[in-house]
């Protein structure tokens, strides 16, 4: 009573909870948050791999803070970053292990957990063979866990059906690095972006996503030309000095007609060509068929901006090309990827200060687990189908080899279809969230009602976790200890600041105890105690590699704050970048291929039932499918449900305006209660919506159709109607299209003359 | 785990202020003070400011003193999307300084406007002062917070967590020569779209804009359009008060009278009813507060707040009428009355007009005109009609159509003040310096609040002349029970009109302030 009465007077004001004390490390701060110990560690978010110091006070993490000293960030983090201390304390965490029993997921105890799915899996797997278990991890984990779990997957429980969300986002790269250079391995580093004359950006909207590589894209400005290439005028594109609205999906014929540009000018490096590569004559007959009136047909540019682009990039001394999820999430993201390459090939711009082909990762270890993750090759950049690194990897770890696999299993999508033929019967997921981020949700939902076993590894309730049978109740980020792997090769050290929460274990401890309950722990982690043994480990089998440990340890990581691989003799402080002047490329004979893919149309392309094309992708307040950051107040607060970006000429050919409610449909289903953004950042018959949000499930409309390389879904493109109030029937786009038609086959016809005459020239 | 380095000294190798701890700052001379620079070709809309303040400060999310909104123009792909950073301009005029009833902000002498919390009354009149919604109320506090530049950090060569943490080094902070900012720069590079020109309040903050922009730019939030506080507290206290001066007036008035003409003098009835109007509508003012049990503070700074002015004269006004409503009851009149009722006369007024005042502001362009202290003198018509009420009850026909007559009159000055009001909304031209306010808040008139603003149009000229004319013409026919009804139904209907008015003239008040994002706004309540 007497509380009420002084809180109605206004009594007091709480200076207490709001006063500044004397941090002797960082300064004045909140006094109520005032740490008592400062831990460093590295940001458990993207693939930018910021340095940073968790602060803990009475053994709760209360600040997260940029490390100046760490050469990625520099004192500075995203705003996810800079609250990530809050996601350890988000209210949907898992807390501790669960059983489904009765329809309702139960509390039980580790044991009861491990030795229920240990005996199911086994169940499972003699009834219907090993590979009726399917494993989906992820890009999160750390490097040490990642090993520790492929070691299981793939010679515990003998499983080849073993995948991570990785194939969701960067195995493009991957196999399009591999294609051209024989090895996965982003050739760059920021450093590089900082120094180049010329960045291409290709379809990445690093300042939505990858904030912190902003700050070495603007270093060097005045002397630095940026292009942006994107059909979404995206947030990065307003630091471009050239802006490039491609048409969706067009990349490739882009890619290969800058490729013949190059070639017809003579601009291309003939030494390196003759020194370094392999396939050169095939790929300049290849690229006649991409000459600048048809690309420009293709891709809806201007054939003067092509030649601009093409002679930008070639002849400055130092160029690089970075890209993320608009080249690699693509049905020809591998070849889209290799034909970065081919340009990089041609005219040498790769092992040279500021010149490199850069994908930029996602997750903040999606490197971690190429490496040694056991997924798409044997740990250390091994490859199933050779015999003697078969060899090599059994004889290093001391296992049988018989029991390493000669060939990879299904991928990530081949898994789903595998579980949906009924052929896989029993799938655990780690660390991820298909239920949100996997392509056409209709499909993928039926399909894992069909399990006779779903058991999912998470640190938070996530929408899958929901589903699950069994859950085991994971800790994350400042709860435990290993190594995390950025973009740029960089191993950095992420360490434990605090205790996972209730009965939550490491990652590292749930594959080592369960590999004990299954029977393999001996055979696989003799005498393992702690992720610093895996770690040993993967220094061992990574020695001689191209991404080689060998010369790393903890305590040199953080001294240097991280360190680029390869790391051994040869290079003791680390790599800046691949395949210098010393460094043969990693196909057999040493020299790089230039690859020869002819670019398609949509598969889908946009039509009468579906006009409009939708583009999915990110924003900045959020990561992923929000398990974490949907917890965050101050992120949610700023985006917290998704939207619907509408070029203001289709919102009023359909009558809608900011704030309406839309419909989204396609082939595949329907999105409802979408909120309308009107907003010229989006080309007419465009839409762009983010894909972070499970209430309005914009994967529910993407499709099912896959790199055939790589794995990796088309999610950028899908042909969309869209339903409101004022216009139930939709959208109907014929006279538009037609328009559109006949105005670009004059252009097409005049630049193909234009063409012609810059050939002369 | 090595050791951890002690990063105030270690300067972040950026050659910028960002991502660096330490800051160093060329000691101000005579003349100088601290200023943000913000980059807004450097900003790519992240919100590390907003979150890196918070965690500084231990706010709330729902308190932030540093926001970023978003403005986008062009037709695709000519398209500029840009961000403004905003929180505090450490103005050389602070206009939250000089509202301030309690002088609770401090100009520092290094320029930063900072806020001493425990002189403040939460009476949140800085929120509507001040042009960029810089302060902001913090409910569990009771009071109002705002940003401080990080001054403590400052004066300890520490960066300021947005500076530190803006990964762009879009935010800086810069010696300003106060003189000169004003003489030129100011009007060069103090601006920025959809803020109020930087001369109102002297603001400092220094804008980077990219050099080519579009003519035409649109906030993100143009069609997130929120009223503001419906304040019912005020419109209670400002009604009663406003109400009990006019009808105090007539009842002077009437005191006077009564000495030369045949008239009777003011009943007591009608004396005690006017003061109380005021004796309750005052206190309650002090709902509003964050406060309420420091509310006397509120007279603190009479030198140049609205609101101590205010608070002085009514309250003076108040316990004058206490007296006066005394002398009634123990029945002393004669000259010593009618002087200390023209005192009383006099001191109302000045009140009333210090009332009105307080929301004279440029922050809010509705309520920044001279019809606004117009209107808050027309609206006790409602006084004359209560007093009209009382008379016509004590069978005093004869006063009672004398203070009809007044009403009318009043109340037709007060219709006539209310079109002239709204044929302001369409006179505003899109080249108005608060056209976006101003159409933002006819939207909410029209809009938001349609069916109130409907009843008001109506109901304000039937009671305010068509009823209390009925009454005249019922108490010359003879007809008492005719008069009293439509006198009783007047003092009801026009109470409700003006209270509906009132509460319309707060809840469409769109503040000048800053482009907000497209689901958060100006992230301001």
């Amino acid at each position: 009573m007497v509380r009420r009465i002084k809180e109605l007077l206004g009594v007091e004001i709480k200076e207490e909870r709001y006063a500044l004390a004397d941090d002797p490390i960082f300064g004045k701060i909140a006094k109520a948050k005032k740490p008592d110990r400062w831990v460093r560690s590295t940001c458990g978010y993207c693939g930018v791999g910021c340095g940073l110091y968790i602060g803990v006070k009475e053994g709760r993490a209360t600040y997260t803070k940029g490390d100046p000293k760490h050469p990625v960030n520099i004192g500075t983090l995203c705003p996810k970053g800079l609250s990530e201390h809050q996601m350890l304390y988000a209210p949907n965490r898992t807390l501790t292990p669960k059983i489904r029993k009765g329809g309702r997921l139960v509390d039980v105890g580790w044991e009861e957990a491990f030795d229920y799915t240990a005996q199911k899996f086994r169940q499972i797997q003699e009834r219907y063979g090993k590979g009726a278990l399917a494993v989906i991890s992820t890009g999160q984990l750390l490097t040490e866990e990642f090993y520790a779990l492929g070691k299981l997957v793939q010679l515990g429980l003998q499983t080849t059906n073993y995948d991570g969300n990785t194939t969701l986002c960067m195995a493009s790269a991957v196999m399009g690095y591999k294609q051209s250079f024989g090895s996965d391995g982003p050739p760059g580093s920021y450093g590089d972006i900082a120094r180049a004359d010329v960045v291409l950006v290709i379809g990445a909207n690093l300042a939505d996503n990858h904030p912190i590589i902003v700050h070495h894209l603007m270093k060097n400005r005045r002397n630095k030309k940026i292009v942006v290439i994107d059909p979404r005028r995206s947030k990065t594109s307003q630091l471009a000095d050239i802006y490039v609205p491609i048409k969706p999906r067009t990349d490739l014929a882009l890619l290969n007609g800058l490729a013949y540009i190059i070639w017809e000018q003579g601009w291309y490096n003939e030494t390196f060509i003759k020194g370094y590569t392999n396939g050169w004559r095939e790929f300049v007959g290849h690229i006649q068929n991409y000459k600048p009136g048809e690309v420009a047909y293709i891709t809806g540019l201007d054939t003067k901006l092509l030649y601009q682009l093409a002679k930008l990039y070639a002849t400055n001394e130092k160029s690089l090309i970075c890209w993320t999820m608009g080249i690699n999430q693509s049905a020809q993201g591998t070849d889209t990827v290799s034909a970065i390459n081919n340009l990089a090939l041609m005219t040498g711009k790769i092992g040279k200060e500021g010149s490199a082909p850069f994908s930029i990762t996602g997750q903040c270890n999606a490197m971690g687990t190429r490496e040694f993750g056991f997924t798409s090759a044997i740990p250390g950049y091994r490859k199933f189908e050779s015999e003697r690194d078969r060899q090599e990897y059994a004889d290093l770890v001391g296992v049988p080899v018989d029991l390493v696999p000669t060939k990879r299993g299904y991928r990530y999508g081949e898994i789903i279809d595998a579980i949906d033929r009924g052929e896989i019967k029993a799938l655990w997921v780690i660390c991820t969230n298909p239920l949100v981020s996997f392509p056409d949700q209709n499909r993928v939902r039926r399909a894992l009602k069909k399990l006779e076993l779903l058991v999912v590894q998470d640190a938070f309730m996530s929408d899958t976790a929901h589903i699950a049978d069994v859950i085991f109740a994971a800790a994350t980020w400042g709860e435990k200890e290993g190594t995390y792997t950025n973009s740029e090769r960089r191993c950095n050290k992420a360490n434990k600041a605090v205790e996972p929460p209730a009965q939550s274990k490491s990652d590292f401890e749930i594959v080592l105890e369960f590999s004990g309950s299954f029977g393999v722990r001996d055979l696989l982690f003799p005498g393992w105690r702690e992720p610093r043994d895996a770690f040993e480990e993967i220094r061992r089998i990574s020695k001689g590699r191209l991404c080689d440990y060998s010369g790393m340890s903890y305590e040199k990581i953080e001294a240097l704050g991280g360190i680029q691989w390869p790391c051994n003799e040869s290079y003791p402080q680390g790599c800046a970048r691949l395949y210098g002047e010393d460094m043969p490329f990693a196909h057999g004979d040493g020299r790089a291929r230039f690859i020869a893919a002819d670019w398609r149309p949509l598969e889908e392309p946009p039509s009468r039932a579906f006009p409009l094309l939708l583009n999915t992708g990110r924003t900045v307040e959020h990561f992923h499918t929000r398990t974490k950051t949907g917890q965050i107040a101050i992120l949610d607060s700023l985006a917290p449900e998704a939207w619907i970006d509408i070029n203001p000429r289709d919102a009023a050919r359909l009558g809608v305006k900011n704030y309406d409610r839309i419909t989204l449909k396609s082939p595949r289903g329907r999105v409802e209660n979408l909120v309308v953004r009107v907003t010229n950042l989006v080309a007419p018959g465009q839409l762009f919506v983010p894909f972070h949000y499970g209430t309005q499930l914009v994967n529910t409309l993407t499709q099912s159709l896959f790199d055939p390389i790589s794995g990796e879904p088309n999610y950028k493109q899908t042909a969309v109607q869209i339903i409101s109030e004022k216009s139930p029937q939709g959208l109907t786009l014929e006279d538009e299209i037609a328009g559109e038609l006949t105005m670009e086959e004059g252009s097409r016809s005049r630049e193909k003359s234009m063409a012609k005459e810059g050939q002369k020239a | 785990m090595t050791a951890v380095e002690s990063f105030i000294d270690y300067k972040a190798q950026t050659g910028l202020q960002c991502g660096s701890y330490s800051l160093q700052l060329p000691p101000l001379k005579e003349g100088q003070q601290y200023r943000f620079h913000f980059d807004a070709t450097k900003c790519i809309g992240c919100h590390c400011c907003e979150v890196a303040c918070n965690e500084q400060n231990n706010n709330p999310p729902q308190i932030k003193w540093r926001r970023v909104g978003e403005v986008e123009g062009g037709e695709f792909p000519h398209v500029l999307q840009m961000f403004l950073s905003i929180s505090c301009n450490h103005c050389i005029d602070p206009a939250c300084l000089k509202g301030c009833p309690t002088n609770a902000y401090i100009k520092l002498e290094n320029g930063i406007v900072i806020h001493d919390d425990p002189a403040c009354i939460g009476c949140q009149y800085c929120t509507w002062n001040c042009p960029y919604d810089a302060p902001i109320f913090h409910e569990e506090r009771h009071i109002v917070t705002k940003c401080h530049m990080c001054y403590d950090r400052i004066e300890a060569g520490q960066t300021p967590a947005c500076v530190q943490a803006c990964p762009e080094g879009a935010i800086e902070i810069e010696v300003v020569d106060v003189e000169r900012w004003l003489a030129e720069d100011m009007e060069k590079e103090g601006n920025a779209p959809y803020l109020i020109d930087a001369r109102y309040t002297k603001a400092t903050t220094r804008y980077t804009l990219p050099e080519e922009m579009p003519e035409h730019l649109e906030p993100m939030d143009r069609d997130l359009i929120r009223p503001a506080h419906r304040e019912l507290p005020l419109v209670v206290m400002t009604l009663l008060t406003q109400v009990s001066l006019v009808g105090f007036i007539a009842l002077f008035l009437g005191d006077l009278a009564a000495e030369f003409t045949q008239l009777p003098e003011p009943s007591f009835a009608m004396v005690s009813l006017v003061f109380a109007l005021s004796a309750i509508g005052l206190p309650f003012s002090a709902l509003h507060l964050g406060r309420p049990i420091k509310a006397v503070n509120a007279m603190k700074n009479l030198k140049t707040s609205w609101l101590s002015r205010e608070a002085v004269a009514l309250g003076a006004f108040t316990a004058l009428m206490g007296v006066v409503t005394l002398l009634y009851y123990l029945n002393i009149d004669g000259p010593l009355r009618l002087l200390l009722e023209a005192v009383t006369a006099v001191v109302g007024i000045y009140g009333i007009y210090a009332q009105s005042m307080i929301y004279r502001i440029p922050a809010k362009p509705t309520w920044n005109r001279a019809v606004t202290t117009y209107r808050f003198f027309s609206t006790g018509y409602i006084g004359t009609q209560i007093l009209a009420l009382i008379a016509t009850l004590e069978g005093n026909p004869q006063v009672a159509n004398i203070l009809l007559a007044i009403s009318i009159l009043l109340g037709s000055v007060h219709i006539y003040l209310f079109f002239e009001s709204q044929r302001f909304y369409e006179m505003v031209g899109e080249d108005h310096e608060f056209s976006y306010q101003i159409g933002r808040a006819q939207y909410l008139l029209e809009h938001t609040f349609r069916k109130l603003f409907h009843f008001r149009k109506i109901s304000l000229p039937l009671g305010a002349v068509v009823l209390p004319l009925f009454a005249t013409i019922a108490l010359n026919a003879g007809s008492f029970g005719f008069a009293f009804a439509f006198q009783l139904f007047g003092v009801v209907l026009a109470s409700a009109t003006e209270f509906v008015g009132r509460l319309l003239f707060y809840a469409t008040a769109v503040k000048t302030g800053m482009p907000g994002n497209f689901f958060a706004g100006a992230q301001r309540p």
